[in-house]
């Protein structure tokens, strides 16, 4: 009874601890939510367009809503009050962020917005007369919901000064990186087919879209049942979706909404599409595909939402019994089961069994902390961010090839520093069985970094206790063939006997651990370089080194060997944490010249009778941000300027440049975005507005 | 054994919440909705009087159904007096012959939900007037009609037509300034109902709380 008792009051103190971090992430007032103004700059010229934002900071559970509240909800909106100093017609359009699935109740009723954070930019055009400074006053109205809803309202303000520009950048950078996630458009096609139920929407890209990528729909308006699957199909150029109309759902002209496609290991993206009637395009909808995580995204997870992410953690932690580093694991455990099963013990194998899931989910639960509290400490955390610290994929791929040397049998572990592994592992008994499970987790954590990364990619996002949740049913999915084979003594008798083969199947297991190397070698590869695989090799010989020159006692050679170990991590792990030179930088994209902006580029540039166009720019101008999405990223910018073999100069601002605010002063800006255009043969500029459009861009490059 | 046990009862928790995945999964498929102008799904349900009524009953005659949850604003709007928007349709309705029921789906435990006491006791203290309250705690009701918010609004004709699904009005808001300036498309597809013609606008998108199913 004690022990019930003691575990209960264990688990009360760790719902008492999660509870105190939701208390503590509360702000102080009554509201669910804080609304604030932000600028992305402190000081502004009249008649210049500079970019404002209303900033949503949600409490935990709660949320709001996308401009399409989907069945249920409202958007929020932004309201002046008489006493701005401003006209309603001098803030532009809300901008309104990639939005979240919010299932409210499964297959019936679904929404769609925003949880935890939310920012929502607007253009604001300095009126041509303003003076002094410019008040902005308004209500935020927004209907915010949990289980319950309840509408809010919050009165923001904003001042700003009228005179010398200058710039909030950690403001600008906020609003730049919400600005990214507002869908930009569609490079592809898309053709609506509703000539009958399902409707087929079909989405035509060059090259596809990316491998494994989930795309949905969210409509603008209600045409179609929001909460309704939307089966994808996928071929060679772009993709199709299977849409459900609402039951008056009808496309007018046409039909028009963002898709969003969630790509594995990349962050969510949008397009705005406008869908015209018309047939499926070729090469969309040529094999049915079910993207590993869901697309969409789903946000403020229901029980029913979390129970099935459980399961499939679940199911993920089961397949990672299969994994190539996991197995050589399960393998010496197996090793350990044949004897105390050729021992007629079932009580200790029971025991055994019980150990080992305790180990499994004791790693697991240490896992999910620790990735809580880099998110934390971070504000951001992916499962796969092991694999994205060069100096931890370094250290993994030296573990396994020490384990791979372990496994042929090259020397055998003592008390050295691997005793907290393998040796523990090897031991028999309770703490043998419990170690072998940690270390089965611990070795396993780097296969579940690629394979489960997407799925865990959704949990991320989730409350404290959710994260647990979900890796404890991993851990157990991946105990769980242990725990059966201890526990029904049937599966025993089917286990084989004993032998010499146990030592053939160990060796054997060396070779998916010097796999498993191999791989963490061209991640290392990508993160850090050439330089860094060549150190770890390095590391890996150090190794062989220890290896030989301490098998046999004495002082010196045990010595040298803890230093050739010592060396063999530490530098390979230093090494690698320079970050890699991107040479060749993103390999797909820049079909124009891309290079750094300097006057004597320029020169030589126009002497060679190239027209140039330069983009002073900088990560904390939401004005650049938005230029860049709607503009100069796009295809058909970046088709004229190669056509028209444009030289495209950036000029970064996002630390201070003196050439570059030099430039700035000289063409009488005080500040980015500044946009030059040097037609061919030109001596001096045309200084292009603050704000772009295709049209204007393309015009210019054109000769029009 | 202190291990043991527990581990024995996470496993057990472990197994069930697989279970319980499986069977919400087998669970949540979606059911089509009626459409306008095709007969109304054919419903019975105990009301907050202890009476079980059905559809059938009120044969040859127009039925209004109103899906309400007193706890979610956007029902609060329409029952802030003044002005009373709910009630006065309510009471106008019952003048003109036209059956008014106010259907609760909220599962116990979840905002809105009532018994028959609790019903009884926000009709008297609301001055409200619907022929009944039908208390649909399962959900089966809602779900019959594909009732997605509170307010959500059916109308049915004499002859058991669905002739009108959606909205109570054109605003979606959740503020009471806003109903004056609202068109009611209740009011107006009664008043369709009532002329002998049919419903100018059969269908609108139902603003509101999300109906608090079980």
């Amino acid at each position: 009874m004690i022990r019930i008792y003691r575990a209960l009051m264990l688990a009360l103190a760790g719902f008492g601890l999660f509870a105190f971090m939701a208390l503590a992430q509360s702000p102080d007032d009554a509201r669910r939510a804080e609304a604030e103004l932000i600028s992305e700059r402190t000081s502004v010229l009249p008649g210049e367009t500079v970019f404002i934002a209303l900033r949503m900071t949600m409490d935990p559970g709660w949320h709001i809503y996308w401009r399409n509240a989907g069945d249920a909800g409202l958007p929020p909106q932004l309201i002046l009050k008489e006493t701005a100093s401003i006209a309603d017609e001098a803030l532009g359009e809300m901008m309104w962020p990639l939005p979240k699935l919010l299932p409210v109740v499964d297959g019936e009723i679904m929404d769609y917005g925003y949880d935890d954070e939310a920012v929502f930019a607007l253009a604001l055009t300095v009126p041509a007369d303003a003076a002094g400074e410019v008040r902005i006053e308004a209500v935020a109205d927004y209907l915010i919901c949990e289980a319950v809803c309840i509408p809010e309202t919050a009165d923001v303000s904003l001042v700003l000064a009228v005179g010398e520009p200058a710039e909030n950048v950690p403001a600008g950078d906020l609003i730049g990186a919400w600005i990214a996630k507002v869908p930009g458009p569609f490079e592809g096609e898309a053709r609506i087919d509703d000539a009958a139920a399902p409707w087929t929407l079909s989405l035509s890209l060059a090259g596809g879209f990316p491998q494994g990528a989930g795309v949905r729909f969210f409509p603008f308006e209600h045409e179609i049942s929001h909460p309704a699957d939307q089966p994808q199909r996928v071929g060679p150029s772009g993709a199709s979706l299977l849409l459900t109309p609402d039951r008056a759902g009808k496309v007018g002209e046409a039909l028009e909404g963002i898709i969003r496609v969630d790509a594995p290991g990349a962050e969510p993206v949008g397009y705005v599409i406008r869908a015209e009637r018309g047939e499926v395009f070729d090469g969309t909808a040529d094999t049915a595909f079910v993207p590993v995580a869901g697309a969409g995204e789903v946000a403020g997870l229901s029980w029913q939402g979390l129970l099935s992410l459980a399961g499939f953690a679940f199911l993920g932690g089961l397949i990672l019994n299969l994994m190539p580093c996991v197995l050589p694991v399960l393998s010496m455990k197996a090793l350990g089961m044949v004897s105390a099963a050729a021992g007629g013990h079932a009580g200790e194998l029971r025991a055994h069994g019980l150990w080992y899931t305790s180990g499994v989910l004791v790693s697991f639960g240490v896992l999910a902390l620790v990735i809580l509290a880099v998110r934390q400490a971070t504000g951001f955390a992916t499962l796969g961010f092991q694999l994205q610290h060069a100096p931890t994929v370094a250290v993994l791929v030296l573990i396994m090839f020490a384990v791979g040397l372990w496994l042929m049998g090259f020397f055998e572990l003592g008390a050295s520093i691997t005793n907290t592994g393998s040796g523990l592992a090897g031991r028999g008994g309770a703490m043998g069985a419990f170690f072998t499970g940690v270390l089965a987790a611990v070795v396993g954590a780097p296969c579940v970094g690629p394979f489960l990364g997407a799925a865990l990619g959704a949990v991320m996002s989730q409350p404290a206790p959710a994260v647990v949740a979900v890796f404890l049913a991993m851990g157990f999915g991946m105990a769980l063939p242990f725990l059966v084979l201890s526990f029904v003594p049937v599966l025993h008798r089917l286990l084989p006997k004993p032998g010499k083969w146990m030592n053939t199947l160990k060796q054997f297991f060396a070779f998916p651990m010097f796999l498993t190397a191999a791989w963490l070698l061209s991640v290392l590869a990508d993160l850090a370089g050439a330089g860094a695989v060549g150190w770890t090799l390095a590391g890996a010989t150090a190794i062989g080194f220890a290896v030989w020159i301490g098998r046999e006692a004495g002082l010196m050679r045990r010595g040298a060997a803890i230093a050739a170990l010592i060396a063999a991590f530490a530098l390979p792990a230093v090494q690698a944490n320079v970050p890699a030179p991107r040479t060749g930088g993103e390999p797909s994209v820049p079909a124009y010249a891309e290079a750094a902006w300097s006057p004597a580029q320029v020169d030589a540039l126009l002497a060679e009778g190239r027209p140039v166009f330069v983009d002073f720019t900088a990560s904390w101008c939401a004005s650049c941000q938005v230029n860049k999405l709607t503009t100069l990223d796009t295809k058909r910018v970046k088709a004229a300027f190669e056509a028209a073999d444009v030289a495209f100069l950036v000029a970064d601002f996002t630390q201070k440049d003196p050439v570059i605010a030099d430039e700035l002063k000289r063409r009488g800006r005080a500040g980015v975005p500044m946009y030059l255009w040097y037609p061919a043969g030109a001596r001096e500029p045309e200084i292009l507005p603050e704000l772009l459009t295709q049209e204007l861009v393309i015009g210019l490059v054109e000769g029009r | 054994m202190q291990i043991t046990r527990r581990h024995l009862s996470l496993a057990a928790g472990m197994a069930a919440a697989v279970a319980l995945t499986a069977g919400a999964l087998i669970a949540s498929t979606a059911q089509a909705a009626p459409a306008t102008g095709t007969p109304a799904p054919a419903f019975s349900g105990v009301t907050s009087a202890g009476e079980t009524i059905s559809l059938a009953d009120f044969a040859g005659r127009t039925v209004v159904m109103e899906w309400t949850n007193d706890g979610c604003p956007f029902v609060k709007k329409h029952y802030t007096a003044p002005p009373s928007n709910m009630q006065t349709l309510q009471k106008s309705a019952a003048a003109d012959d036209v059956v008014w029921i106010s259907v609760i789906s909220s599962a116990e435990g979840e905002q809105g939900y009532a018994d028959a006491a609790r019903a009884n006791e926000l009709t008297a203290s609301r001055g409200a007037a619907p022929a009944h309250v039908v208390l649909d705690a399962e959900g089966t009701i809602g779900r019959l009609y594909g009732a997605k918010t509170t307010p959500h609004m059916f109308i049915i004709t004499p002859d058991g037509n669905l002739a009108y699904d959606g909205a109570i009005d054109s605003k979606s808001s959740a503020k009471v300034a806003d109903i004056d300036t609202a068109t009611n498309y209740v009011t107006a597809a009664l008043a369709d109902l009532e002329a002998g013609k049919p419903v100018a606008t059969p269908v609108t998108k139902p603003y509101g709380c999300s109906v608090k199913y079980k």
